[in-house]
């Protein structure tokens, strides 16, 4: 009886791995193409495939919050204010596929911000108000969570100096927000492969405004 | 042990399954590749993005029965059952436009809308708060749109020869009666509601859907904001006094309170007035809002409001401005209403509410009392269906009950009452079909069963939009509009029936961004209107008509010039009616024929401060001088303002606030009113209707306090 058991035991934790490769691997190969892509089509191949594991994936955050993360960045490149709208509505309604799964997740938390400080980005003058606000304590929420989480601090770096900018007053802030984030960059060590690794860009531009 | 055999065989020859290749192509209703598409098997990995032609093709190891979905942005999700046998499946998917995307058609004939959240909205919400001389009030923004009409003594939304009790307020679909503020006689008054409790404002000048009745010209319709995300304590200190407010967010829910003190004692001391105060007005206001969220998609939302203002004067006889006699206001309101909005399922929701209004004025006419209190309540039930993507259906039922009574103090006959309750039940169906994402028809019919009356009345709403171009689209609106005439007619013949207004509007609009342009064409029948039975105010009756035509044009852009956003709007109207004490078919005297604002506000970075001008014109309004033959028959000079804010933000949490209506000086006249009796000579004395002052001074500090610095209460001024 017993070596049958072990066999099966085996081969069950061997078909556990394959599927836990298979999804680390599909998801690698599709972080990759949203980090590299050139054009917003291949973005929109790489969120399908997340939306398709999503899918097949009941209990895992991170396909959606990657093509949460996709379709934040087509919108970066639109340029008409109406349809970026559209594909920041559509990265909340994913993103909201994510938090269902895992509402403790900081990541996800951060990037709900990141919508924010880019739906204030499609219209500053009547949207400043109301969603600099509430990008700012979304950011402050997911420091809440994960105070080493780099990412959250990047944006908010960003935003202080933006409001700094705004108001003329001095950057000192966001500088040390932002020399904060490059620091939290450099530790940031998560046991998840799959775990979000932008962020050091939107950091550095803010230091490079710092003297 | 056979059972784990079979485990294992299963695992193993799930892994060498025979693949199956699918194929396809992905195509709009018009035959057009879509590209980009997400091709899958639900559940599986197995998928593919359709190419620049539309076509995909992958392979899956999935077996038998299986669901292929389609989907892409603004589309709807295609679903399609399959069986898997390792034989080739070639699919052909045609995918159906969403009709609810931002670029569909809209009816826009008679509506402007406001709102933060939507695109291509006419005005945004902050627009309401920042337009130089509005004052922050909702009515003295609107005042700049096409529609209306400026009525510098009231302040009120007079619309297309409507009077300003023509527009009926709602606050998430639930009516308030007196809206405005009490004010001294000829002084603008301000709505009850600020601006920035409102997440949208929809402003129609006509043809408004079946859902609101009681409302002859006009409806404003606000929607109150949703649950706040943030905690703040915000502090405001005005010249005319000062406010306090605090918002405390919860996960679920949250609580804001205001509270409000003015005085305007301080300020009539150092600018002269034109007016005999005893009191100057002294008012404390407060409102609170409350916030739950239910469930996943629901809301019920409180709010409520209270405001006592008390004031009093001497107003001068005419003919003898010596003789003067005191007058003396208090009123008491109170507003409160609960809204709810709850999904039910994927097709149907349900929201609704009750309102109850409560106002109170006591007043001291020459030392003899007048009291008058009026209530009323309104509950409503509103369910949504979507029959699908193209049908919108909604059906309500409502009750309004209003309950007015009036008394007072004669010295011969003692003390007089005037009541009645005006009871009425009211149902609506109306549905939206959308034949494409260019055609869309709005037809609706609202019936009104009035207790007061025992009759029952059915009116019909139509309105169709076609959008044959990219931005521009064409509306057309029909509508029979309904409302019980105002109380101080009502109570001295309770038989009144309701007025009644037909609209036909015509409306061309193109949208986009930077740039929005609109113009309308208007045609009004009035029927019913109260009409005085030989100029005898205590005999009523309801032969009083009217018409009113005219065409309006509207202008907004910010692209043109840098850092610059202005709007242009001109109103023609035409109007005459023949009702109340007129002998003759006339234009009333709140009618001007023709209206013109310009707005403009800039910021500038330099002095970190938002600038904005607001400049009016109007034509000559009628009145009627009894020294003259025939009836309204003499013209006021034109109607000018020049209005200019400032808000100064030094810092992230503070504003500072300065504006000034009239900079000009130019001295107003909107009528003259006459004495009843001419003197020895046989000539009626008269006397200019003008504001109390010139001109209007605001200064304001205004302080937020929240956890993060970066909040001020801009959105509030």
């Amino acid at each position: 009886m017993k070596p049958y058991v072990m066999i099966l035991a085996m081969s069950l934790l061997t078909q556990m791995s394959w599927a836990n490769d298979k999804y680390e691997q599909a998801m690698l190969k599709n972080i990759e193409a949203v980090y590299d892509a050139e054009t917003p089509e291949s973005i929109q191949q790489a969120v399908n495939t997340f939306e398709r594991i999503g899918g097949a994936e009941k209990d895992k955050w991170e396909p959606f919050y990657y093509a949460s993360f996709g379709y934040i960045m087509m919108s970066v490149r639109e340029q008409d204010a109406m349809k970026k709208d559209g594909l920041l509505d559509k990265a909340q309604e994913v993103l909201k596929k994510a938090s269902a799964i895992n509402a403790q997740e900081s990541e996800i938390v951060a990037l709900e911000g990141f919508i924010y400080m880019m739906k204030v980005a499609v219209d500053p003058a009547s949207r400043g108000q109301q969603y600099s606000g509430l990008a700012m304590q979304t950011f402050g929420k997911a420091l809440g969570m994960n105070p080493e989480n780099p990412r959250a601090l990047a944006m908010m770096a960003q935003m202080e100096l933006g409001t700094a900018q705004f108001f003329k007053s001095p950057i000192d802030k966001a500088c040390a927000t932002a020399r904060g984030a490059l620091e939290k960059f450099d530790s940031f060590q998560s046991s998840n492969p799959l775990a979000p690794r932008w962020g050091r860009h939107n950091a550095m531009m803010v230091v490079n405004q710092c003297k | 042990m056979k059972i784990l055999l079979t485990v294992l065989g299963v695992i193993i020859g799930f892994e060498v399954a025979a693949q199956t290749l699918v194929k396809g192509k992905v195509l709009d209703e018009k035959g057009e590749a879509i590209p980009g598409a997400n091709i899958s098997i639900d559940g599986t990995y197995d998928g593919a993005s359709s190419d620049i032609n539309g076509e995909f093709s992958f392979q899956t190891s999935e077996e038998g029965e299986q669901t292929i979905s389609a989907s892409f942005v603004g589309y709807k999700t295609y679903t399609q059952s399959v069986k898997l046998s390792g034989a080739l499946l070639q699919l052909s998917i045609t995918l159906r436009e969403e009709i609810n995307q931002l670029d569909a058609v809209v009816i826009s004939a008679g509506a402007f809308t406001a709102g933060e959240e939507k695109r291509r909205t006419i005005l945004k919400a902050v627009d309401i708060a920042s337009t130089a001389g509005a004052t922050a009030d909702i009515a003295g923004a609107l005042n700049t749109l096409p529609g209306t009409q400026k009525v510098g003594e009231s302040g009120r939304l007079f619309v297309r020869g409507g009077d300003g009790n023509e527009t009926r307020t709602f606050i998430d679909g639930l009516m308030v009666l007196n809206a405005y503020n009490p004010t001294a006689p000829n002084t603008p008054s301000r709505g009850r509601f600020l601006p920035f409790m409102f997440k949208g404002t929809s402003f129609s000048t006509g043809g408004y859907s079946a859902e609101y009745g009681q409302a002859l010209s006009s409806a404003l319709v606000l929607n109150s904001k949703d649950k706040s995300e943030l905690n703040q304590t915000d502090f405001g200190i005005l010249s005319v006094g000062g406010d306090v407010a605090h918002t405390h967010a919860w996960d679920h829910a949250s609580l804001a309170g205001k509270i409000q003190y003015t005085n305007i004692r301080p300020y009539f001391g150092l600018i002269n007035q034109r007016m005999d105060w005893i009191k100057p007005p002294v008012s404390i206001e407060g409102s609170s809002a409350f916030r739950q969220e239910t469930g996943e998609s629901g809301i019920v939302k409180f709010y409520g409001n209270f405001n006592h203002t008390n004031y009093s004067l001497y107003q001068h006889d005419i003919a003898e401005p010596a003789q003067k006699f005191s007058f003396d206001l208090t009123n008491n309101y109170g507003y409160g209403n609960v809204a709810f909005l709850q999904a039910l399922n994927e097709k149907w929701s349900a929201r609704g509410g009750v309102s109850y209004n409560y106002n109170h004025n006591d007043l001291l006419i020459d030392g003899s009392p007048v009291d008058e209190i009026e209530k009323g309540l309104h509950a409503k039930t509103v369910f949504e269906n979507t029959v699908s993507d193209r049908v919108e259906l909604k059906f309500g039922l409502e009750h309004i009950l209003v309950d007015y009574e009036a008394s007072r103090v004669d010295s011969t006959l003692g003390r007089q009452v005037q009541q009645y309750q005006d009871p009425i039940t009211s149902g609506f169906v109306e549905a939206e079909l959308y034949a494409s994402k260019k055609l869309v028809a709005r037809t609706g019919v609202r019936g009104e069963y009035s207790q007061r009356l025992g009759d029952a009345f059915v009116d019909p709403r139509i309105s169709v939009a076609y959008k044959p171009f990219q931005q521009g689209q064409f509306s057309f609106a029909y509508g029979r509009f309904r409302q019980t005439p105002q109380s101080i007619y009502v109570r001295a013949e309770s038989n009144l029936r309701p007025e009644t207004a037909e609209h036909f509007i015509l409306n061309y609009q193109l949208v986009n961004d930077k740039r929005t342009f609109r113009t309308e064409l208007y045609y009004k029948r009035y029927s019913d209107l109260v009409k005085f039975v030989n100029g005898n105010p205590n005999n009523l009756t309801n032969s009083g008509r009217g018409y009113a035509k005219g065409f309006e044009f509207f202008w907004r852009d910010n692209a043109t010039f840098k850092n610059l956003d202005y709007w242009i709007s001109y109103s023609y109207l035409d109007t005459e009616r023949d009702y109340l004490d007129y002998p003759v078919a006339s234009t009333p005297s709140f009618a001007s024929t023709h209206n013109f604002s310009v707005v403009g506000k800039r910021y500038v970075s330099a002095i970190k401060s938002q600038l904005g001008v607001t400049y009016s014109v109007s034509s000559p309004r009628t009145y009627h001088n009894p020294n003259m033959e025939g009836f309204n028959n003499s013209r006021t000079p034109c109607y000018q303002d020049l209005s200019m804010n400032i808000s100064y933000l030094p810092k992230p949490f503070l504003i500072i606030h300065a504006s000034v209506t009239n900079v000009l000086g130019r001295d107003n006249v909107f009528g003259y009113e006459y004495s009843s009796t001419p003197d020895v000579n046989g000539i009626f004395a008269g006397r200019p209707i003008k504001l109390p002052a010139t001109r209007f001074l605001f200064l304001g500090v205004f302080i937020t306090l929240s956890k993060n610095k970066s909040i001020n209460q801009l959105p509030n001024l």
